[in-house]
Formats: C-alpha cells, structure tokens, sequence
C-alpha cells in the first residue's frame, strides 16, 4: 500500500468508527427485553418533543430555560469571581484574611450545595441559579488568582520601570497578562455550570433539560433520555466553541493564530 | 529580617479574624433569628450533629460512618478502574493512528455529555444497586483518563522520538521507553480530573438513587429539613475531596517528581 | 578632550542575598562613575550579578550597603530607560502601544505620545509594523522596540540589560550595528550589561570587567578604537585577547 491508500485509508476509519458505534447501539437496542432506544426511535423522539410539549414546552424552551439559568448565574460568576480573584491575587492582606474561608467552601462539590440551597431558596428559578454560580463561581476565582500569581515578574518589572503607580500596575500591566487565564477559568466555569444546571434540574425542577430527563426515566420513556443527553451534549459542545471564538477576538495576542 | 516575622503574625491574626468573622456571622445569624432554623443550622449544633452521627443512625437508618464507607468504597473502586482502563486505552490510541481514528470520534460525541446525564438511563437499564452506581462513576471517571492520556502521547516532543530512533529503538521500545514517560504529565493531570469527577458523580447518584451514602444523606436531610445534617454531609464531602487530592498530590510527588519544584 | 560631568556616580554599593540557609554576597564594594553620553558596558561572567547591580541603578532592588548618586535628583521610576534581556514586551499591546506606554502611565493625551512613539519607532527602522502584535516580530524586531520603547521615556539615561543575549549570532552582530547608529543619532548614556567580550569590546566607550562572585570591579579598560569598528582589526584583537585573559572562568 502507498502512502496515499493509507491516508485515504485512515479518512475511512472515523465513518467505520461511527458505523460500529450505531450498529453496537442497534444491537444492544434490538437484543430481548432490551431497554435501550434504537437510534431511530431516539431520532423519532427528538422530532416529536420538537413539536409536541412536555409539560406545556417544547425542547427549544426547556432548552432556553436550562440556558438562561446558566447565563444569570454566569454574569454574576464572572463579575464576583473575577473581583474575589483579583482581590485574592493583589492584596496579600486580603489574601490572608479571606482565603482560609473560601478554602474551607471550596472543596464541596457544586451539586453537594443543591439541598441546602433548596432549602434556602425553595423550588423557583432562584435555587437553580445560586448551584450555577457555585459551580462556575469557583473555577473563575481560583484561576484569576493563580493568573496574577503566575505573572512574569519580568513584565511587572518592565512596568515599574515605565512608571506605573501601583494603580496602573494593576489595570495597565497585570489585568490584561491575567486575561488568558482567566478566560481559561471561564471555560472550565462553563463546562462546570452547564454540569450543574443539569444536576439541580435533575433534582427539583419544571422545566429544562435535566427535568426532561428525569421525566423520561420517570415514564420509562428511554428514547426521551438518549435525546436529552445527546442535545445537551451538543450544547456544550457549542457553547465552548463560542468560548473559543470569543478568547480569538478577547485575547488575540494569545489565542488568534494569525501570522 | 525582623519585618519579615512582623508580617507573618499581622498575617495570621488578619486569617484568624477572617475565619471569627466567617463563623461568628453564621452562628450568631440563626441564635438571633435573622435566619430561621430551619433554613441553617448554627456550627455549634453542626459540631453537635456531627459527633451525633459518627454512633447514631437516626433519622436516616445508617451512621455517618456507615455512609462515607459506602461513599469511599463506591468511588474509589470505580476510580481504580477507571484509570487502570481508561490510561492505556488512552496510550495506545495516541500512538496507533489507526486506534486513534476507530475510538476518538466516539470519545468526541461522549466527551461533552456531563457525567450526571448518564445516571437516568444507567438507573432504568441497570437498577439503582451497587453495579449501576459503580457504572456511572466509572463512565465520569473514565473520560478524561482516556482523553488526557491520548494528549500525552500526542504531545511527545517528536526530538525524543527521533533521539530513540538514532539509538536503533523499536516501535515497542519508543512507544514504553519514550512517549508513556513523556506523556505522564497530562495522565496525572487527567488522573486529578478523574478523582474529582467521580467524587462529584457520586455525590449526584447518590442524591438521585440510593439509600446510603454521604449523598443520600444529605438528600434526605433536604427532605427531612434538617439543615445540620446536610452541613455535615457537605463538609464530610468536602473535606474528603480535598483528602483524596491531597493523598493523589502525595502519590505524584513520589512517582513523578519532576511535576514539582523544590 | 574636555572633562565630562558624572550622570551616576556607584559609591561601595554591595549586595547580599539572605536566603533561608545561607547568604550569598553578589556585589562587592563597587565603585565607578558613568560619565554624560558616554556608552559603558558591564562585562562579567554569566550570574555575575550585572543584572543585580542594572535593577540597584534602576531601583527595582536596593543596595544592601553603599550609595548612589545622579547628576541632579535621582530619577523617579519611569524617568529611566531599560531594556531587558528577554524584550519584556507586553504581548498584548501593539508595537506602538508598548511604545508610548511611558508616556501613557504618565498621562500624555493619545495624540502627542502617538506622534513622539512614531518617532521613536522610525528611529529603531521599525516603521510600517506600529500596529503588529510581538508575537508576529523575530527576536531582532522585538528588541528594537524595547529599545524605542526605553527610548520613549525620554531618559537621558539607558540602562541595558544584555539586550541582545536571545538573539542568534547573525542578528546580534545586526543589532550591534543598530544600536551604535542610533546613539550616534540620538546620543544618551549608555550603561549596557554583557557577558560577550566581542560586542563589549566592539560598543564600548569604556569596558568594565566584573569578577564573579561576589562581583567586583577587576579592570578597567578605555577603547579609544575608532568607529565604525571591525572585529578582525589587529588592535581590537589584541585588546579582546587582554580582556579574555582577565576574564574569570564562567562555570
């Protein structure tokens, strides 16, 4: 074989991959007794919850609704986050004074604070909204705070030497050498809040994805709940290429591969 | 010199009043009535709850040992599993191309779908025993064991490779002697990612489908309105999160050295 | 020649590092003075402690002992030009923006530091690439605008940090060249740290070679070679050999 079999041998394989990954799902959807939807009957499913509501929505709402949680949630992360980061970074007084608070919070898992918040917030919008910002809150504050942490030295010299007063130093030097790190933490606060707005609607929810499929396995409705992860897999999906699109036009200095 | 020393102390007592505040405010929001109880529970009776806990299974039928065994068990069997899989696996598709090209367009369709998706349909096929759960941690864990590892291999600075190659090395020979070793700092980190994954994971299936287990606990503690026993459950979770990295970290330090500086 | 007046008179400056357990004495009683617009270079062996004794006159470090004078006031920070080693550009500025950053931290509206950082980006021959992000830059291209980026603080005084140490043999020999022309164009004084005996020898007004460890001031060589210099003429080379010999071995 030359080499140019090869290549085009290799282009093959991911379409055989994807063959063997439906007839596998085929398979173990058509053995006896089996639980699992075919591929087509999800498909089918898709179509219709489409069209037709479940509980008074169709997908594109309860989707909207899973998103605009986690949208709330993210404004307010990215702001307080952000600060508490900067704060944590900059001042070693701060540092010292509420570091060992939020090393003490830090630990419980997001999905961990969801009974609590229930209790405190009860069934609304509100509770869902408080899991998502826990859950992207932290990310974006620990890596604004190891950001500025991690600044070369050479370029906070460089600023100095140029005149910054300490002000300046902050919003003229290190804020923007930080900026790739923190986008950084957004990305793993967007992975993260989308995890948890699943989760809390998992859990106690009307509307949104997670509640669509905790009702499919509530009904016994399998195809429902293949759906559902394969949309909120999507999802994610485009929500991180809009992340990565956004660091090209934020931070063109470190992410935009134009020569 | 002196200075130096000053700092530190101002530095301590500025952290020692951080935490009075921190605890301070929550103890005395719930004794005043600014927050009802039945929305927070004050540290005191946390600490109560807690030493309640560790011999008395009321009100939710297990000790709050009983429950972080369970806990650990569940999660670290399925970690170890995961990794003793998923790292090779990952190894091996990021050295044979054609490996590569079979498995990671399956792993790119699974990769973005959160681990907690999984738990419905792994319930309705499998049950809510021990094998289902184990299942769904398995498959949080698994993920980036895989994806991290086929990174490292990826990444081997091609220089090493042809080095290995002048010395006369074979394919095996490169693949053991030259990119798993390179590639060991992305499976740590994907190693790091995993353990946390299926710390979370667990902690959701067990809110979801259980009836034991530092999740099902705090659970029920939502439904019962017991806010102290949700806290302890929170902080037993935590502080065990933050253990297992530590231990991992400690692991690290021995087999991979290099990852840290002095 | 008519006497010239000191810009930065070094009195006994030392410096010593207290490290957990131990303390390490990099400079040692240094004395000298650098007189107006002349270029003086700093020679020593790698870790020397050049780089201690450029951050002391830039006052990035304090001295340990000794004193430091300036022909009038000591300049505050940003009234000093440096350069450093590793360009120190900030990466998300524009080749104009990280000139004019001087001037900007100091307040100038847009329009008159844009005008005097186009100047000095012309100076360095860098005109056309003013909007271009470092990265896009070679090394060479980097270092120039560091140095029209020191310039631009309009210092008479340029401490340079072996600014061509990154660079390969071919652009540094360039950049050489480039830098004598624009302080023949726009002449400042020059302290300029080096651990190459060919660029001190081939730059210098007036070569100091440093000892290593702790660094003191070992000898003093005056190159009154005319310019533009040549590295194979016969004085150069015997004056490159004389400095070699003295030169403490860099393990």
């Amino acid at each position: 074989m030359n080499s140019a079999d090869t290549k085009k041998w290799y282009y093959m394989l991911p379409i055989i991959s994807i063959a063997i990954l439906l007839g596998g799902w085929m398979l173990v959807a058509q053995g006896e007794g089996s639980m699992i939807p075919t591929p087509y009957a999800t498909l089918m499913r898709f179509l219709d919850i489409c069209v037709h509501p479940i509980s008074k929505a169709v997908l594109p709402v309860h989707m909207w609704m899973s998103l605009k949680r986690v949208l709330i949630a993210f404004v307010f992360a990215i702001v307080l986050g952000i600060g508490l980061g900067v704060g944590l970074g900059w001042s070693t007084s701060f540092h010292a004074f509420a570091d060992p608070v939020f090393e003490i919070l830090r630990p419980i898992p997001p999905i961990a604070w969801i009974p609590l918040v229930i209790l405190w917030c009860g069934i609304g919008e509100l509770p869902k909204v408080v899991i998502v910002f826990i859950g992207s809150f932290v990310p974006i504050v620990l890596n604004t705070y190891s950001g500025i942490k991690e600044i070369d030295s050479l370029l906070i010299n460089a600023g100095l030497v140029l005149g910054a007063n300490r002000r300046q130093l902050l919003t003229e030097i290190t804020l923007p050498a930080t900026t790739p790190a923190i986008l950084a933490g957004i990305r793993t606060a967007l992975s993260s809040g989308w995890m948890c707005v699943v989760a809390a609607e998992m859990i106690a929810a009307k509307q949104g994805v997670g509640f669509l499929i905790v009702r499919g396995q509530e009904s016994g409705d399998t195809a429902l709940i293949v759906a559902c992860m394969l949309v909120i897999g999507v999802v994610s999906l485009l929500l991180s290429t809009i992340l990565s699109k956004l660091e090209g036009v934020l931070c063109p200095w470190q992410f935009s591969k134009t020569k | 010199m002196e200075n130096k020393k000053k700092n530190k102390m101002k530095y301590l007592c500025m952290s020692l009043v951080g935490l009075l505040i921190f605890f301070g405010i929550w103890e005395l929001s719930v004794r005043l009535g600014w927050v009802s109880d039945r929305t927070l529970s004050p540290p005191s009776t946390v600490i109560g709850t807690f030493i309640f806990k560790l011999t008395n299974a009321n009100p939710d039928g297990s000790t709050l040992p009983q429950h972080f065994m369970q806990s650990l068990k569940l999660a670290l069997s399925s970690f170890v599993v995961a990794v003793v899989i998923g790292v090779p696996l990952g190894w091996v598709m990021g050295y044979y191309k054609v490996a590569s090209f079979l498995l990671n367009p399956i792993f790119e369709i699974i990769r973005p779908i959160p681990p907690i998706a999984w738990i419905p349909i792994i319930i309705l096929t499998m049950g809510i025993g021990m094998p289902a759960k184990m299942f769904i941690i398995f498959v949080a864990a698994f993920v980036p064991c895989v994806i991290n590892s086929y990174l490292g291999i990826r990444l081997t600075d091609p220089v090493r490779i042809n080095v290995a190659k002048t010395f006369g090395a074979s394919e095996w020979e490169i693949f053991t002697t030259v990119c798993i070793p390179s590639s060991m700092n992305m499976v740590f980190t994907g190693i790091r990612l995993s353990l946390n994954n299926s710390w979370t994971t667990l902690v959701a299936a067990e809110m979801l489908a259980s009836t034991r287990g530092l999740g099902y606990m705090i659970q029920l503690g939502r439904t019962l309105i017991r806010p102290d026993i949700i806290i302890v459950g929170m902080f037993t979770i935590g502080i065990t999160g933050a253990l297992l990295n530590n231990i991992l970290a400690m692991f690290e330090k021995k087999v991979a050295p290099w990852r840290y500086r002095e | 020649m008519a006497v010239l007046k000191n810009k930065i008179s070094l009195k006994n400056i030392s410096k010593t590092f207290y490290l957990k357990d131990r303390t390490v004495e990099v400079l040692k009683d240094i004395t000298f003075d650098v007189k107006e617009n002349e270029f003086l270079v700093l020679l020593g062996p790698g870790q020397c402690g050049k780089t201690v004794m450029l951050n002391i006159m830039a006052d990035l470090e304090k001295q340990t002992s000794g004193a430091i004078e300036f022909d009038g006031s000591r300049p505050t920070m940003g009234d000093l030009g440096v350069v450093f080693q590793k360009y120190a550009l900030f990466p998300w500025k524009t080749v104009i923006g990280n000139v004019e950053m001087n001037q900007k931290l100091k307040g100038v509206d847009k329009e008159t530091r844009r005008a005097k950082a186009r100047e000095y980006i012309n100076l360095v021959g860098l005109q056309g690439f003013e909007s271009s992000l470092p990265k896009q830059l070679s090394g060479g291209m980097k270092q120039r605008v560091g140095i029209a980026r020191a310039y631009a603080s309009e210092s008479d005084i340029m401490l340079m940090d072996e600014p061509f140490g990154a660079l390969d043999a071919q652009t540094r020999y360039q950049m050489e060249d480039e830098i004598i022309k624009i302080w023949e164009k726009n002449k400042r004084t020059i302290v300029f740290v080096t651990n190459n005996v060919e660029e001190a020898v081939y730059l210098g007004d007036r070569i100091l070679l440093l000892a290593s460890r702790p660094s003191y001031i070992k000898k003093e060589y005056i190159v009154d070679l005319p310019r533009p210099r040549s590295q194979t003429d016969r004085a150069f080379l015997e004056l490159r050999n004389e400095i070699v010999e003295n030169t403490d071995l860099d393990i």
